[in-house]
């Protein structure tokens, strides 16, 4: 038999971007919350998933090639690592850039019921864009997700890190206009969000 | 002989049959004591285990105090079931079959079923487990995934994502052996697929091996893809000869053609693996450039002709030519071709000017200076050194098999490796301290830091020596090379009693030579082991059975340059890639009254030539190759020699027998037994004694 077989062996570290290959853009902010961040693992991959959304608010809310290698870079993992464990979870956006504001519509038993087709119906109208689309202006992007775990307020509706619901046209239609009002991105905000769950207050 | 080492062994029943084995080993490995064998996709005894693919499950249970077996609710991965004490395993159970038809039920879904034209078909882990334990219908008639057929992942690897059943044997392989990480799962659930970054190139120096490991295919080799079917392919075992390395290898041919290479099992070389410059090296046997009949310049052409005339003008041009004749080359030949070539030269020729080196310092070697072997490791003991030494070397390129021993060593068992070298190399992913010289310094690091170890009092040198190396304080070393004073501390801490890893491209270096003296010397005092590897597939072997008396590389080729060589044969060797003045090359050829080049395939150094002497390739031949740790192994013939080649000692043993008869050899067998009666280091590498495995001199 090979002692290799047994479990957990020592060393696991790959090989790690060098500097000459990647942009550095965090902020001065984002990297701050990375360094407290590292003391909160006794290793460093355990920092991907935060450090992810760090990525993606310091990106602009999309995590694209230069965020997930810089993120590999900081972290001194490998790019092939840091992608797939990026591309596994779906908030983490890494298909395409998506809009500032996106509307997730959960498709789940209850919201079905209670007439989720009927708002996709509704906004395909209103901005013309369906399932995974955004619009030309970049403002909105609609995706229908599974079950967000609310079912008393069906149909429900997340956007960025707030729930609406239940929803029907009219209450959507006044949320598109508050939305187009806000100058703020929701898609940043909710990564600033889960950046703060992970970071104590003591070091902001 | 070390002692036994006392290994806590557990009693566990397997099918009822009770053993003992080593506490902790998974049930998949030990169920092979008993001759059992359990189905796997994921699981690959060199990797860590991941339980992926669920294929290996078996149903598990433990003795109670009243000797009934009480089994588990569920079935348990074999691949991740560490043995322990009481354990009662069921390979062969209702349920077992049950369970997996299940996996595999499920693992043909998405499988796109294109055997016929897939070149893993024939010899296909999936294919074999579903004949033996799959189900024979599907009740699946929904779409099957689909996704791009013949992604280029690199100019050699081709993924063919449908056919994936996702069992991270390359992920696992990039991250764990080769290192380079440049495989991870992509997505998830059934878009869940191995690819590069962004979908980068695959660069790595070991991609070949992942063709090798995937247990369908989905990753194919962009060399072999739709170029034969397995049956139909004769497999012979033969030995790379690619670099110093001496891989063991599986030679795949169809109608006289090499066909494509696999990795050989040998734990003392190579393991199971082969690096990609190996595995796809071997173009060169189906070229258009190969030398197939012996040519003779006339005028400014190189004409077809017969041995005999090629033979007449060889043995004109070198017959009683003393000092006036030399030759070069000899490193990629086989001992017996070296052997038959030192012996044509100097006991029928009368010339001791034979080198096969070509480097750019060519003093004495330091071995012989210092009177110590320069391979004093061999492969597979690297593993087991705490610490080690890699000086002057990107390892990954010049010897990829010993650095794969050499990260084997820090994954596996944690050693410390010291990495010196001027430039970035694969090594310093994983060095504990990286000595990063200016290039040219290597003799101020090197004496740097065998005088640390000297005045830490961890060495002893003689006094003269000490004085020599006393200006070397880590100060004064990191004012010469930038190598920080504190990291040479901290390196040679680690280094005392370690083995030290350089390759012989240290003599192209100015002040290599100091600093491999200074190294041997380091070695020497630590009780450490001092290694400078060789770079080419027998030049170890040319070494131990050449001459050291004639002229050098050097001298040689200067002597023709100013007109003063007669002959000069060019055994095997294209000088204009090796030797580093390239004008010098140029003047030598031209200069000389006649210029002998054997070789398998079309060189530069052709078009200067008098005769050219096709040689057939090493795998058309008889004969043993010594690798870089002084393995002697042995390559039988693989193919038949093309058009009129002949193999090297033959065609010296042809000459020499014109000259002076004598019965000659009649093969290489009774060649290598002449070696032996000369060369009491090749006793254990006559043919009747080699073992498969080889011989290693010591």
């Amino acid at each position: 038999m090979s002692e290799l077989t047994q479990i957990g062996s020592i060393n696991e570290r790959p090989r790690i971007p060098t500097r000459d290959e990647v942009e550095l853009n965090f902020s001065d902010k984002a990297i701050t919350e990375l360094e407290a961040l590292k003391t909160h693992y006794p290793e460093l991959k355990a920092c991907i998933l935060p450090t992810l959304w760090i990525a993606q608010r310091e990106y602009g809310g999309f995590l694209s090639g230069e965020a997930i290698a810089e993120v590999a870079y900081r972290l001194q993992r490998s790019y092939a690592e840091v992608e797939g464990v990026a591309t596994f979870y779906s908030m983490y956006n890494t298909a395409h850039k998506p809009g500032k504001h996106k509307i997730e519509l959960c498709t789940c038993l209850s919201c079905h019921l209670c007439g989720t087709y009927r708002l996709r119906d509704f906004l395909k109208e209103k901005l013309g864009i369906g399932h995974g689309e955004t619009t030309a202006d970049g403002l909105f992007t609609v995706e229908e997700v599974e079950c967000l775990d609310a079912c008393d307020r069906a149909p429900v509706i997340q956007v960025g890190d707030t729930y609406h619901g239940p929803v029907d046209e009219g209450y959507l239609s006044k949320l598109i206009d508050d939305l187009r009002a806000n100058p703020e991105s929701t898609v940043v905000k909710m990564a600033d969000e889960m950046v703060k769950v992970h970071i104590r207050a003591s070091e902001r | 002989m070390a002692a036994a080492v006392q290994i806590e062994t557990v009693n566990i029943t397997i099918n009822d049959i009770e053993i003992a084995v080593p506490k902790g080993e998974l049930i998949v490995e030990a169920v092979k004591r008993l001759g059992l064998e359990i189905p796997i996709f994921c699981y690959h005894p060199r990797m860590k285990p991941v339980g992926m693919c669920r294929m290996c499950i078996v149903e598990v249970g433990f003795k109670q105090p009243d000797g009934t077996v009480r089994k588990m609710p569920k079935p348990q991965a074999a691949c991740t079931l560490p043995a322990s004490e009481g354990m009662a395993v069921y390979t062969d159970t209702e349920m077992v079959h049950r369970d997996r038809k299940g996996v595999l039920e499920f693992l043909l879904i998405n499988h796109p079923l294109d055997c016929p034209i897939c070149d893993r078909g024939g010899e296909c882990p999936l294919q074999n487990n579903t004949l033996f334990y799959g189900p024979s219908t599907s009740r699946y008639v929904e779409l099957k995934r689909h996704a791009p057929k013949a992604f280029p992942l690199s100019k050699y690897v081709t993924l063919d994502l449908e056919r994936c059943i996702q069992c991270g044997r390359c992920v696992r392989f990039t991250e764990e052996i080769s290192g380079d990480s440049e495989l991870a799962f992509r997505f998830r659930g059934a878009n869940m697929q191995p690819s590069t970054f962004e979908l980068r190139d695959f660069e790595s120096k070991f991609s070949g091996n992942v063709i090798e490991i995937c247990p369908v295919g989905a990753l194919t080799s962009a060399k072999y893809r739709f170029r034969a079917r397995p049956w139909d392919l004769e497999t012979k075992p033969a030995v790379c000869t690619v670099c110093s390395n001496g891989c063991n290898v599986w030679f795949d041919y169809r109608v006289g053609k090499m066909v494509r290479i696999n990795g050989r099992t040998n734990e003392g070389v190579n393991e199971e693996w082969t690096c990609d410059k190996g595995k796809f090296g071997h173009e060169f046997y189906n070229s258009e450039d190969r030398l197939l009949t012996p040519l003779v310049r006339e005028g400014d052409q190189l004409v077809p002709t017969d041995w005999a005339r090629v033979y007449s003008d060889v043995i004109r041009a070198f017959a009683n030519g003393g000092d006036k004749v030399a030759a070069l080359g000899g490193a990629a030949n086989s001992n017996e071709d070296v052997f038959m070539l030192n012996r044509l030269m100097t006991g029928i020729f009368g010339t001791k000017n034979l080198d096969h080196r070509f480097e750019r310092n060519l003093v004495t070697g330091v071995g012989e200076k210092l009177g110590v072997s320069e391979v004093q490791s061999t492969i597979a003991s690297l593993e087991d050194a705490p610490s080690m030494l890699v000086f002057g070397t990107s390892l990954a390129d010049e010897l990829p098999i010993v650095f794969l021993r050499v990260r084997k060593a820090w994954f596996k068992n944690g050693a410390k490796v010291v990495v010196a070298h001027h430039a970035p190399t694969d090594a310093d992913s994983f060095a504990e301290v990286i000595l990063r010289y200016k290039e040219g310094t290597e003799a101020a690091v090197a004496s740097g830091l065998l005088s640390l170890l000297v005045s830490a009092g961890k060495a002893q040198v003689p006094a003269a020596t000490a004085d020599a190396i006393k200006p070397f304080t880590p100060e004064h070393v990191e004012q010469l090379s930038g190598v920080p004073a504190e990291k040479l501390r901290v390196a040679a801490e680690l280094l005392e009693g370690a083995p030290i890893i350089t390759t012989r491209s240290m003599y192209n270096q100015a002040s290599g030579v100091d600093a491999l003296e200074a190294l041997a010397g380091l070695a020497m005092v630590t009780n450490g082991k001092f290694n400078c590897y060789s770079l080419q597939a027998n030049a170890e072997g040319a070494t131990l059975l050449g001459t050291k008396e004639g002229m050098h590389t050097h001298q040689i080729l200067n002597a023709a340059a100013a007109g003063e060589l007669k002959a000069l044969w060019l055994v095997n060797v294209d000088p204009f890639a090796l030797y580093p003045d390239r004008e010098l090359v140029q003047q030598a050829l031209e200069n000389v009254e006649f210029l002998a080049v054997q070789g398998t395939v079309a060189s530069e150094a052709m078009h200067y030539a008098s005769v050219v002497l096709p040689q057939c390739a090493p795998a058309e031949m008889d004969g043993t190759y010594t690798n870089v740790e002084r393995r002697v192994q042995r390559m039988r013939p693989v193919l038949k020699p093309k058009g009129s080649t002949k193999p090297g000692w033959n065609i010296f043993s042809e000459i020499a027998v014109r000259l002076r008869p004598a019965t000659p050899f009649f093969n290489p067998g009774e060649v290598m037994a002449e070696i032996a009666k000369e060369n009491p280091a090749f006793e254990g590498a006559t043919y009747d004694k080699l073992p498969a495995e080889g011989f290693v001199i010591r």
